[in-house]
């Protein structure tokens, strides 16, 4: 029983809690999901304060049978990989409670419920380290958020609600049956397991085999990210769903599929994995400019940044399939900055829709007149996912980038069309909302933020400026296990085919970045 | 063994569940006039309460028979893991399926003691159905079974509906018998013989037309297939599910089609094995028909029976494709389904009584709206049989499916359990409506008038709810079960 | 050590003091907070100065490890050298003075707290990118002050122009930033590391055509943030913004940013003789346009935008014909005449409560004297008056444009010419002739014109006071001597003076004569005065399509009509097939005993023939 564990026992005990309390107090139950939420941010911290960076193999790893036959384990443990991301979902859960306090009306119960059921899932599924156990996570985060939009959303929230389950149900029964495959040739369900058979070559795949596994769980992967074509449950979704559970979905669930991309799909299928990598990169780049030109157009401040993730997710997917250290540290960094900008910006724009009951942009304007600290902190969170140095998201882009270059330079010239795309965005957004004159509506029902709204806001802001400075408080765990993985791809991909030339590119990519 | 005609200690033991059903039944007739006079009380739950004990008697009956397994009756029954398995499964559906009707027949004042002597026989037939190791004493034990059924379905005798489905389900059923007896009498005609393992060894020997067999084998997946309402011979079900009582057609829709699949299984795995690549194809194309038509007609279906009814259809296909994996793996997988499968679907189908009220007036699906203000608590056992229809982790649907899937993966049936799984997807959008009535519309009509649950309805709810939720988290148990007990035609 | 870090760490501080609580404090302790900071670092630069031996420099500080990932690092170094400490100067120096007079300018203004907090924000990362080690600590202060002509063009964030011109500022940056920032990818490539260091010294050893591709990309972002072409658009927006700030930051030093990059990585472009050519001729091209333009305009600070696009191209002009240290010592110079122009015109829009239109100004020179002298030196300067600042470093440029290529020697003098006229059609304009503005004309307080007496100061004998090339001497080649150099310097003065008086003529003396040569010169005339309509077509060759585009095409059309279309299409789709099946379902027993017949039939059919029995 380690310090994971209980971090994941937490959450379910408080969902449980929930339950028996009656639904007529409220504010207990809203104490009780803020305090449990919060004393798992306490422990995850402790979890990564207690990382060790420069040990092999997980940390924090339990491992025990849970169903003989099949033999499906309990197994989780953290590594560089899943570290942050954990800390994450626990850092964004309390957020996400305080920023739903008054917001929620009706059937507050199930509603702060969910929210820790949902952290249960986040957090079993970073920590999963058996395939079985992984899947089980993986479907389990898909209730309490379909439940969230369908219950608490906006007027065609079932739409989006069906929707969402619908488009992850479709992807993830590919994965299942791929995941079913490998148990059946491997004997076990246990991921170190598979990959030490699979890069051994004890369980060699027949290129077709591989090539259809990788594309099972891409696909499944895919969808959740959203890569173009993919995405358009994302607008929808982000649109009906509470700020609440907008900050969930794009702060940590889209990571959910960008982490399966790199734990999963790359290790395991290396060659198939090169061999897709152009159109993948391709449907990435288009991802991002696509995004970011969509974005730019919309009227309604969510879809806005709901498109803006499709554009920034569209880095992430990049740099993953560079095959560079400095790419996979880069998309492992915008997932986490991500995380943080956008959560913050769900957050804002659901404090407006507080005050104003709008999401319209045209609504609004001249904010800054009435709100100055408001106007401050909303710039201060649009220039950090614009990208700007000493900010959370710059460090991340630059590194794909980088990475990218090192594999592709038009592949790079390309996607940095998106950096100039998401200042137009953002910075149109910002001026018609908080600059220009105050219209009557803004001027009655627009204020600055108050004590619970702080609370949320300035830990946001704070650590978008921590990660834009001091990268080495969460990189060097990350560079760790990205270097681990890449060895390992590189390992079965030498051990595929020596000669295949994008394996070639991979050495090239490899070298380069060396001094 | 020399066969004596005096049954030996041990025969009698294996044969209990069957002679105590039967007792209580025929003890129920002879008791309903002494209750019958007692006036201006409200009516007895005393047929009620006895069937229960008599289905708790008849579960340690079979457990204690598990404890002497072997053939009887001159190896005419046979006890073993699997026969346990399906009498104890046939035998609690037996116990829900009258917690579930206590509240109903109240309400229609119809609490006779024929209803629970019927579903003792039907249950008792069942028993006799899954023990069989003779085709004839298979074909017996359907009769049992089916004729109780046949009654059942239209017990409410002045309800048209009732009255259309129970002839319906009789015409059609006594046809589809046919075809089984043809298929008995020409594996008869050819292998001299009607006890399965006996059927297996005469197979077993070249020179003997094996075209006729497979025709014959052809002839029985006809019988069988119909009770089990695989495509496509699915026809009856929807209609005959929505006209019956609503606690006779969920029984209907998991006992007797457990049975069926029990004695499927048991007659292919082991008479005709040798044969299995004539007949496999069958059982698949009979799987995809089944789950495509059953998920796709239920996509449009306002009625909640009826949906229920299709979707139905749907998961007698799931346990098609296991069975079609023809492997001890297959076998396992079906069983654990049609258990999962029972405990959900009871408890749907619970909700849906409860919610239907007197004289099933309120059954169309958006009948359900707004169920999660008004008894949050229902919505949310509800909620744990739907997502276990759909397959989420966590509850025995999904086990019951991975499980049947991986049976298929590992019988290089990929690309049937990728259809299979996608059409679970599909059925993801049908179920989901579900949800969104109870959680996401305002409460209706149906919802205002409901009275607060009764402590049967509410008793059979828990119980499949936390059945299902057990499956889902803990299988262990009841999967080695399976798996141990698999092992069939050894 | 020389604790480089506070250098930028005092700005820094006044900024976070003053934009946190400087909503509560009274003017006079955040006056005291925004000068003294800025101050202060002037003072520590100049202590920095004095206090290294030129032989030790550069001068490096590494403070902590900023990225790193496998064997890519990049840590956050400041360095120093010669051109670093010149660089310093102008910056906080000028800054300081800038400071000061805004302190008065900006009394009456709300956000008085916010202007200097932005301002402080703005001398941080204007000094992070004149010290940085490596590229991308230069990077982080060009993006930097960026943000910060962002937020202080849309300073008056009410005014739709104001923000739009801040929007239109940032964007185009952010263009240009796409070039720095490919560069900096091929630069890793190619040599593992940013730091400058070590990137200058692998640099000769690098093929020509990948050090050519580097040197271009860097232009690309150079033209972004110097207001060249392409990329100059938004620079005369950027007026839009408070006059200090136009001559801060528009003027004396971000803008200047470019000149130093390139300045900055002269290893690489001294190698990539292409890019130098390119850099010439942008600079040049660059410098004639603005100045066409800048006759045409009427709004003061227009005109003096325009100048200083062209100056900077003169400054171009001077890096690509391989006279770095020219180049560097006209940015100074013009640091200093420019901004003393820029805040006179400030003095001048002030004293006519705010009206820039020249044309209802004239006859200040009653009622404004002081300001009326010091742009009268300003207005000297740039028009290269013999000994002043502006002499020197751009008869520098153009000496070395002529040992270049002697035609762009003759462009840059009709320049010259240019600037002269309109730089002093502006001065006649203003302060000649009778007042035809309204309100009463008044003469600003000491503490704006002090600053500005300082910089006429400066602006007339910066050039003896600093003598640039010498003071680079070592880092970049000396210009070489140039056969006849005094008759292209009188040739050059003569441009000047010429101007001078055509202007004396045209707006003093025969008042009439523009308006005729005007009509005269009539559709040339519109397409200049309306800046050749490049706005325009900017926006209807990419803004707009991209607009429209993203509108029509991918959000309704892709987004909506093929993606969403299909997938709802698939729902609807399975609903059709299920009620197909529901009509088969007709309820009817005869036809599904058939139905039992028929599938029967099947069966035995495809146990018989599909599948082949056994044996």
């Amino acid at each position: 029983m380690n310090l994971l564990d209980v971090l994941i026992l937490i959450p379910a005990i408080g969902f449980f809690i929930a339950l028996i309390i009656p639904r007529a107090m409220e504010n207990a139950i809203k104490m009780l999901a803020l305090i449990f939420s919060l004393v798992s941010f306490v422990v995850s911290l402790g979890l990564a304060y207690g990382y060790r960076t420069g040990q092999s193999g997980l940390q924090y790893m339990t491992d025990f049978v849970w169903i003989q036959n099949p033999e499906i384990h309990y197994h989780v443990g953290v590594d560089g990989l899943s570290l942050w991301l954990i800390v994450l979902s626990t850092f964004l859960t309390p957020i996400a409670i305080l920023i739903s306090w008054n917001y929620i009306h009706n059937r507050v119960k199930e509603f702060f419920a969910f929210l820790l059921l949902l952290e249960f899932g986040l957090v079993g599924v970073f920590s999963a380290w058996d395939l079985f156990l992984f899947y089980v996570f993986w479907e389990v985060v898909l209730v309490p958020m379909y439940f969230l939009i369908g219950i608490w959303g906006h007027d065609r929230r079932i739409y989006a609600a069906v929707k969402f389950f619908l488009y992850t149900m479709a992807g993830s029964v590919l994965m299942l049956v791929a995941i079913t495959f490998l148990y059946i040739h491997a004997g076990t369900f246990d991921y170190a397991t598979i990959l030490a058979q699979l890069q051994s070559g004890k369980l060699a795949l027949s290129h077709l085999q591989e090539t259809l596994l990788f594309l099972a769980f891409f696909i499944a992967f895919a969808i959740k990210v959203p890569l173009f074509p993919l995405h358009t449950w994302l607008p929808d979704a982000h649109v009906e769903a509470p700020s609440a559970g907008s900050v969930m979905l794009a702060s940590v669930m889209l990571k959910m599929g960008t982490y399966g991309l790199v734990r999963f799909c790359l290790p395991m299928f290396p060659t198939a994995a090169h061999e897709n990598a152009p159109w993948i990169s391709i449907l990435a780049i288009i991802g991002i400019v696509y995004g970011a030109a969509v974005a730019m157009v919309q009227p309604n401040m969510k879809k806005l940044v709901a498109y803006s993730s499709v554009s920034h997710l569209g880095f992430v997917v990049l740099g993953i399939f560079s095959f560079t250290q400095l790419g996979l540290d880069g998309a492992v960094y915008i997932m986490l900055a991500h995380g943080i900008s956008t959560g913050a910006l769900f957050a804002l724009v659901g404090f407006l829709y507080e005050r104003r009951h709008s999401l319209a942009i045209s609504d609004y304007g001249g904010i800054a007149t009435v709100a100055p600290w408001f106007a401050t902190m909303f710039l201060i969170t649009t220039f950090a996912s614009i990208g700007l140095p000493m900010l959370s998201n710059f460090v991340g882009e630059f590194l794909v980038l980088q990475g990218t270059a090192q594999s592709n330079f038009a592949y790079t010239s390309f996607a940095a069309l998106g950096v100039i795309l998401s200042a137009c965005y953002m910075l149109w957004m910002y001026q018609r909302v908080f600059f220009g004159e105050t219209n009557e509506e803004v001027k009655h029902h627009v204020y600055d933020f108050n004590l619970r709204e702080w609370a949320c806001v300035i830990p946001l802001v704070a650590v978008m400026v921590w990660m834009g400075i001091f990268t080495q408080t969460f990189l060097p765990p990350v560079s760790e296990s990205n270097d681990k993985i890449l060895t390992q791809i590189r390992m079965s991909a030498d051990l595929k085919a020596a000669t295949h030339s994008p394996v070639a590119s991979l050495k090239v990519g490899a070298n380069t970045n060396a001094h | 063994m020399p066969t004596s005609f005096y049954p030996s200690a041990d025969d009698l033991l294996r044969f209990s569940p069957e002679l105590i059903l039967s007792f209580a039944g025929t003890l129920l007739m002879v008791l309903d006039p002494f209750f019958r006079h007692i006036q201006g009380k409200p009516a007895p739950r005393i047929f009620g309460h006895l069937t229960i004990a008599a289905f708790i008697a008849a579960i340690f009956g079979a457990i204690a028979a598990n404890a002497v397994p072997g053939s009887s009756f001159s190896n005419l029954l046979i006890v073993d893991g699997y026969a346990t398995f399906f009498r104890v499964l046939v035998l609690t559906i037996g116990i829900l399926a009258v917690l579930i009707s206590y509240r109903y027949l109240a309400k229609e004042v119809a609490e006779t003691s024929e209803y629970h002597a019927l579903l003792l026989f039907s249950v008792a037939g069942q028993c006799l159905m899954v023990a069989a190791n003779d085709l004839i004493m298979i074909f017996i034990g359907l009769e049992i079974s089916s004729i109780a059924t046949y009654i059942l379905a239209g017990y409410l005798r002045n309800d048209k509906r009732n009255n259309e489905a129970a002839l319906k389900y009789f015409l059609l059923g006594s046809f589809a018998t046919g075809f089984l007896l043809y298929g008995v009498s020409i594996v008869y005609g050819i292998t001299g013989t009607t006890k399965l393992d006996e059927i297996r060894t005469a197979l077993s020997n070249p020179g003997l037309s094996l075209v006729a067999v497979s025709i014959a084998a052809a002839l029985i997946i006809v019988g069988l297939g119909f009770k089990v309402s695989g495509a496509p011979f699915q026809m009856w079900a929807p209609d005959v599910y929505q006209g019956a009582p609503a606690p006779v057609s969920v029984f209907m829709a998991t006992a007797p089609k457990a049975a069926a699949f029990a004695v499927f299984v048991r007659v292919f795995m082991t008479s005709f094995q040798q044969i299995a690549t004539g007949w496999e194809p069958l059982i698949w194309i009979s799987a995809l028909l089944s789950m495509t038509i059953g998920n796709f007609a239920a996509l449009t279906q306002t009625n909640l029976k009826r949906m229920l009814a299709y979707s139905s259809i749907a998961h007698a296909g799931y346990i098609l494709v296991a069975l079609a994996a023809k492997s001890e793996l297959g076998t396992a997988a079906v069983m654990f389904y049609l258990a999962a499968y029972a405990l959900m679907n009871i408890g749907a189908f619970a909700v849906v009584i409860h919610i239907a009220g007197k004289g099933e007036r309120h059954l169309r699906i958006d009948d359900l709206a707004g169920l999660a203000q008004k008894q949050p608590l229902t919505a949310a056992l509800m909620t744990v049989f739907v997502l276990s229809f759909i397959g989420v982790p966590l509850t025995g649907g999904f086990f019951g499916k991975f499980y049947i899937f991986r049976a298929a993966v590992e019988s290089d049936l990929i690309w049937l359990a990728v259809l299979g799984l996608l059409n679970s997807a599909v059925a993801a959008y049908y179920y989901l409506r579900l949800l969104v009535v109870m959680y996401m519309h305002e409460p209706g009509e149906a919802v205002q008038a409901l009275e607060p649950m009764s402590a049967g309805l509410d008793i059979a709810l828990v119980l499949s709810a936390v059945g299902t939720f057990i499956l889902g988290v803990l299988p262990g148990a009841v999967l080695n079960f399976a798996r141990n007990s698999a092992s069939l035609g050894r | 050590m020389h604790k480089l870090w506070l250098i930028p760490a005092l700005p820094f501080l006044g900024f976070l003091i003053n934009g946190i609580f400087g909503r509560k404090l009274p003017k006079l302790i955040i006056n005291a907070i925004a000068v003294g900071s800025v101050a202060l670092s002037f003072i520590w630069v100049l202590l920095v100065a004095s206090g290294c031996d030129w032989g030790a420099i550069p001068l490096r500080a590494q403070y902590f490890t900023w990225i790193k990932s496998g064997p890519f690092e990049v840590g956050w170094d400041y360095s120093i050298d010669k051109l670093t400490v010149i660089m310093l100067m102008i910056v906080t120096g000028v800054g300081s003075l800038i400071h000061v007079y805004a302190t008065a300018y900006m009394e009456h203004e709300e956000g008085y707290y916010r202007f200097f907090a932005y301002l402080n924000l703005f001398m941080f990362f204007m000094l992070n990118l004149v010290l940085a080690g490596n590229y991308l600590i230069l990077f982080v202060g060009w993006e930097g002050v960026g943000l910060c002509s962002y937020l202080l063009i849309g300073f008056y964030f009410v005014k739709k122009s104001a923000t739009t011109a801040g929007n239109k500022a940032f964007i185009v940056n952010r263009i240009g930033d796409f070039g720095f920032s490919l560069a900096m990818f091929l630069i890793v490539i190619n040599f593992g590391t940013l730091d400058f260091r070590r990137v200058f010294a692998a640099a000769p050893g690098k093929p020509v055509e990948i050090l050519t591709a580097i040197a271009l990309l860097t232009l690309f972002g150079a033209c972004g943030k110097s207001a060249q072409i392409p990329l100059y658009v938004w620079l005369p927006d950027a007026m839009e913004g408070p006059t200090p700030v136009s001559a801060l930051i528009h003027a004396a030093t971000m803008v200047t940013a470019g000149v130093y990059l390139c300045c900055r990585s002269a290893a690489i472009f001294m190698h990539a003789p292409v890019a130098m050519e390119t850099v010439a001729l942008i600079g040049l091209a660059t410098a004639v346009m603005a100045a066409t333009i800048g006759l045409t305009q009427f709004d003061i600070k227009k005109v003096f935008a325009y100048s200083t696009v062209s100056q900077l191209g003169y400054m171009f002009l001077g890096v690509g014909v391989g006279a770095f240290s020219a180049g560097i010592w006209h940015l100074m110079t013009h640091a200093f005449f420019k901004a003393l122009l820029f805040l006179g015109a400030g003095s001048v829009i002030h004293a006519c409560h705010g009206e820039q239109d020249m044309r209802h100004m004239g006859g200040l020179k009653k009622y404004t004297p002081w300001t009326m002298m010091v742009l009268a030196c300003a207005s000297l300067a740039i028009a290269g008056f013999p000994g002043t600042s502006g002499f020197f470093s751009k008869d520098a440029i153009l000496t070395a444009a002529y040992a270049h290529a002697p035609w762009m020697f003759w462009v840059g003098v009709i320049t010259a010419g240019m600037t002269a006229f309109y730089v002093w059609r502006a001065f006649w304009m203003t302060f000649f002739g009778e007042y035809k503005g309204h309100g009463h004309p008044h003469e600003s307080s000491w503490v704006m014109l002090a600053p500005l007496v300082v910089l006429a100061v400066l602006s007339l004998a910066g050039g003896f006071l600093f003598n640039v090339p010498k003071m680079l001497e070592g880092m970049f080649p000396l210009a070489e001597e140039v056969p006849g150099e005094g008759t292209l310097m009188g040739i050059s003065i003569a441009a000047g003076l010429i101007g001078i008086a055509l202007s004396y003529y045209m707006y003093v003396v025969n008042t009439t004569l523009p308006a005729k040569i005007t009509s005269a010169l009539g559709g040339v005339y519109t397409l200049v005065s309306n800046k050749y309509f490049v706005d325009e077509a900017y926006d209807a060759a990419i803004v707009t399509p991209l607009v429209e585009g993203s509108t029509a095409v991918l959000w309704h059309g892709v987004d909506q009509g093929v993606i969403d279309g299909f997938v709802n299409n698939v729902g609807y789709q399975s609903k059709g097939i299920g009620d197909i099946l529901k009509r088969i379902q007709s309820g009817n027993i005869r036809s599904y005993a058939t139905w039992v017949v028929l599938g029967s039939v099947a069966l035995l059919i495809v146990m018989g023939f599909v599948k082949g029995l056994p044996q």
